[in-house]
């Protein structure tokens, strides 16, 4: 358990390098905010800001191909004052997100559901890393920081994943499955983490309550308050808007990726180059793709539905859309929850110095396309095939890691001994 | 502040001729600096309402009228132009501005129809079909170039007897404006460029010259109260012409030094010798004629046109008094002093060549050239293929401010911010802008149209900025010559004057922009589809690997036991092994 102190300090360190960094340089939001790596089309800040300019000027902002975020983010901003003349608000705002999705995933740490769940205990336990020090490793990684002072979106959607993972390892089955409406509202893909949070859920509230709760009532339950609260979500956004256009500009652009703005997924130059005759066929085959992961990691590792979860982030951080550094910092600032499984990955060092070289050549190699012209769009393709190899080794490597942890407990006898997959 | 008298002057007796002939035509010429000349050409046919309702035809070309019918088109203008007009040195435009499109292919009308899905499909029918007469690509006038203006332009002709008409405008900015849009042009007029000042036109010289327009207007006009309609048909070509370029023989057509010799120098400078010179400006006026800048003669009078009275006078050249005019022709003219005699008209004779002839002259007088209400310069800012702004530059010289509209027509991969937009006038702080409509683009359906009402003090200069995103298109998308750019439709202003009654407007019309886009590689949809695909395999591959199979120890199976390509090769060395051993 992390003291006190120690966690006030780094919630104000946390807080007053990004107050820091968002007065000593006024012009770093928009230049963040501007970065192909870290805003997309459905997460820009300057997006948003165009949408709240033709929201409260009584235009509908869905009635254009600028603003493709959700409904409700329009009366929330609407409420801060102009980030154009007085930014201090929003800022503040952004660095609050940024701590209460610290706070999170310090409760996900605590929880223990890493190591210990109902059916699995792992023999490396003890192995763990403080929450204290697993939530700065989120507050001070380059790329949180990055997303916050760029104002994207994104942050938004991190902190309700976070919220509803940290609500289900607790057991508190109405916050999380609010929390799990929002995020799925804000970006759609997080639906998907559902069904292991739930299985997470009714977990812990079966050690809690010392008898398991009904099964398909529990689910069934839950489903429906999920669809109820997203239900309910949609129609105030029709509400607000004024007719269901909104869900088109929203969802649909995420499905039907009719922007190709460059980002460091995998999608936009795969669907530049693509013929036209295959792009609805491809578009089909990538969202399978994406979907496949969810049934085949629940039903595998049952015992470990956080650790499923987790890769599940890491998956959308790769093969989503439109993902972001925000999507990998989510995911990078998980995987330290389960410190037990880092003596048993194989491939860290390939993984991180991918993962650091992506980072500084990405943007180098952007520069060269883009403002140089010294170099074409496979520059900065490359550079994310590597980026999408980096993270899809970590996502692979840690699972390895998982299903050998399995192993150890199924098995004590080939605990440190060479094994083979059949 | 003569010359701006005089063609007021001459403007307005036009307008009152024409009203009452079927047929008019008028050649306008005007000497402006730095050795250009402006020749405006004017066409108008009158057809009775009546006559064209059931399809007599007689001024009024029938291939352009059944158009209209078919399309239900009430009034339509069309554009052709290419160049930009130098309004710090040629003054106001030919016609305010009212006859003149921006680069490229402008085309606008008022289409009568029930519901806005018809007028759209009703404008289809009339690109397609106009596309078609003009050999112009105005077929690719669709969605995405069409949009609907509501302050900018305002009908022209009489249409109380209509009900629901539609205003419906589009822009091809990139259209290369070319001798195979002249030769349709030239067969809509009553005389078809054989006789009278449409014989002048000629496609190598038209083209060549600094600025050109061409434009066909198709307006109702009523008399008062309504009754006594005509359907008028106007064309104008207006074009500079640069004298010492339009000279050059076509044999010859590429400009060489003059020999030393016949150069005069500035001997005033340090450096001028026998091999080293400094041009002087010619002081004088140079020499030219008719036949000589257009490449052909003028084959004699239209008889179409009226045989005696103003209409009649069908050239005229607005010059200063003192300047020496010759005509030669063989045949009868007569010739008509105006406006303190800066005009003077020909009455063009008939089956006879004409030629006006202007000697190499030292002027003391010029003609004081009007300035124009507004200057307008639009630019795009910043580099890189990711992001810019436009900024537009519009300066009132004059001593009154002056209100008007400004409409941007841009494309759907040009994505502005609104909430960028800033109008700054340079010597107060109010906010220009009084007015904006504004419909954002909605990806590969239509495009961005904007409009602003404002109003620009006197002796100020307004700056308007917005920031846009560029987009990156599909690979298909693109035109053959992708890195060239895409062109962006020039920005039409229209002054507010409420003391004007003409009803024809003034306008001005900005340059086209030049839009670089990022492009992907053209060369490798291929390597892509292969190289994305391969990484994702390896993710799932990897992945699914683990899901489905199971974890043993390796001393647990028999190595080369289950099969594979190594256990394969292990056994048949071993056999091979046994095989040696025994041998």
């Amino acid at each position: 358990m992390a003291s006190e102190p120690q966690k006030a300090l780094l919630f104000a360190a946390a807080a007053a390098v990004r107050l820091l960094l968002f007065t000593a340089f006024p012009s770093l939001p928009s230049l963040l905010a501007g970065r192909v790596e870290v805003s997309t089309p459905v997460t820009s800040f300057k997006r948003l800001q165009e949408g709240l300019f033709l929201y409260t000027r009584n235009v509908s902002p869905y009635d254009g191909g600028v603003y493709h975020q959700a409904p409700l983010l329009l009366p929330l901003f609407s409420l801060l004052p102009n980030p154009s003349y007085s930014p201090f608000a929003t800022n503040v705002f952004y660095t609050m997100v940024d701590l209460l999705s610290a706070y999170a995933l310090m409760q996900i740490a605590n929880s223990g559901q890493a190591t210990v769940t109902r059916l699995f205990t792992s023999s490396r336990k003890e192995l763990r890393w403080s929450s204290v020090a697993i939530a700065a490793g989120f507050l001070f990684n380059p790329f949180t920081v990055a997303t916050c002072i760029a104002r994207s979106t994104s942050a938004l959607t991190n902190l309700f994943i976070l919220t509803a993972m940290a609500k289900a390892s607790q057991g508190a089955t109405i916050t999380f499955v609010l929390s799990m409406a929002m995020a799925s509202y804000l970006a759609m893909h997080p639906v998907l983490l559902f069904p292991p949070l739930l299985i997470l859920c009714y977990d812990v509230q079966s050690t809690k309550m010392k008898a398991s709760p009904h099964t398909f009532r529990f689910i069934a339950t839950h489903s429906r308050r999920l669809i109820i609260a997203l239900g309910a979500l949609l129609y105030l956004s029709k509400l607000l808007t004024g007719s269901w256009d909104f869900l088109g500009a929203t969802y649909g652009v995420r499905l039907l990726l009719p922007d190709l703005t460059p980002n460091v997924g995998l999608w936009w130059y795969f669907f530049t180059e693509m013929f036209d005759s295959f792009r609805e066929f491809f578009l089909g085959v990538f969202w399978l793709h994406v979907a496949s992961y969810m049934p085949g990691l629940t039903i595998r590792l049952r015992k470990q539905p956080l650790f499923v979860a987790t890769t599940l982030t890491g998956i959308f951080a790769i093969f989503t859309p439109y993902p972001s550094i925000a999507d990998a910092a989510l995911y990078l600032s998980l995987v330290p929850v389960f410190r037990h499984l880092f003596p048993l990955m194989r491939y860290t060092f390939l993984a991180s110095s991918s993962i650091l070289y992506t980072s500084f050549l990405g943007p180098a190699f952007y520069h060269l396309w883009i403002y140089a012209g010294s170099g074409n769009a496979n520059f900065f393709y490359a550079i994310t095939l590597v980026w999408s190899l980096g993270l899809s080794v970590i996502v692979g490597d840690s699972l390895y890691a998982a299903l050998r942890d399995e192993l150890d407990v199924e098995r004590p006898e080939l605990r440190g001994k060479e094994v083979k997959r059949i | 502040m003569v010359s701006s008298l005089v063609l007021f002057l001459l403007n307005t007796f036009i307008a009152y001729v024409a009203a009452s002939s079927d047929y008019y035509e008028r050649l306008l010429i005007r000497p402006l600096p730095q050795s250009s000349v402006l020749t405006s050409f004017n066409f108008r046919s009158n057809e009775s309402a009546d006559a064209f309702e059931h399809q007599n035809f007689r001024y009024f070309p029938r291939s352009l009228g059944q158009i209209l019918q078919h399309a239900g088109t009430k009034e339509l203008h069309l554009r052709f132009a290419l160049g930009r007009w130098d309004a710090e040195s040629w003054g106001q435009r030919p016609w305010n501005g009212a006859r003149e499109g921006g680069t490229g292919v402008e085309l606008w009308a008022w289409v009568e129809a029930q519901s806005e899905e018809e007028a759209f499909a009703r404008w289809l029918t009339l690109t397609n079909a106009l596309s078609g007469l003009f050999c112009a690509s105005l077929n690719f006038i669709d969605a995405t170039k069409t949009i609907r203006p509501v302050m900018t332009f305002q009908p022209e002709g009489y249409h109380a007897n209509s009900s629901n008409l539609h205003l419906l405008h589009g822009t091809l900015p990139h259209e290369v404006v070319c001798t195979e849009n002249l030769t349709p042009f030239l067969k809509l007029l009553p005389c078809k460029g054989k006789a009278g000042i449409s014989s002048l036109l000629n496609g190598h010289k038209l083209f060549d010259a600094s600025w050109q327009t061409m434009s066909i207007d198709v307006r109702p006009m009523c008399g008062p109260g309504g009754g006594d309609c005509t359907l008028e048909m106007e064309q104008t070509v207006d074009m500079v012409l640069d004298i010492d370029r339009s000279k050059r023989p076509r044999d010859n057509p590429i400009p060489r030094p003059l020999p030393i010799e016949e150069i005069e120098c500035d001997t005033s400078k340090g450096y001028n010798g026998g091999d080293t010179c400094y041009p002087l400006d010619k002081s004088e006026e140079p020499a030219w004629n008719l036949t000589e800048i257009f490449g052909q003669p003028l084959k004699g009078a239209c008889p179409l046109t009226e045989q005696s009275g103003e209409g009649s006078m069908t050239v005229c050249i607005n010059t200063p008094p003192e300047r020496i005019l010759q005509v030669n022709t063989t045949g009868q003219y007569e010739e008509a002093k105006l406006a303190s005699d800066t005009v003077r008209c020909y009455k063009l004779p008939t089956g006879a060549d004409f030629d006006l002839v202007l000697p190499q002259q030292r002027m003391t007088t010029g003609l004081v050239l009007t300035g124009p209400q507004l200057f307008a310069a639009r630019s795009i800012n910043g580099h890189g293929q990711e992001r810019g702004s436009v900024q537009a530059v519009i300066k009132n010289p004059s001593s009154h401010s002056v209100e008007f509209v400004y409409l941007e027509s841009l494309p759907w991969f040009m994505k502005p911010y609104l909430h960028t937009l800033r109008a700054r006038v340079d010597n107060s702080l109010e906010n220009p802008v009084k007015e904006t409509y504004y419909r954002p683009a909605v990806d590969r359906k239509r495009g961005t149209h904007l409009e602003l009402r404002m109003i620009i003090p006197p002796a100020s200069t307004l700056t308007l900025t917005y920031d846009f995103d560029k987009a990156i298109l599909r690979y298909t998308e693109y035109p053959p010559d992708a890195n060239r750019g895409f062109d962006v439709a020039p920005a039409v202003i229209r002054l507010i004057n409420p003391g004007s009654s003409d009803n024809k407007g003034i306008y001005l019309r900005t340059t086209s922009l030049l839009l670089p886009l990022p492009t992907p590689d053209f060369s490798m949809p291929y390597n892509v589809i292969i190289l994305t695909s391969t990484v994702m395999a390896l993710g799932f591959g990897n992945i699914f690997n683990l899901l489905v199979r199971r974890f043993v120890g390796i001393d647990e199976v028999q190595a080369g036991g289950a099969g594979g390509l190594q256990g394969v090769l292990r056994g048949k060395i071993d056999s091979l092994k046994a095989l040696f051993g025994r041998g």
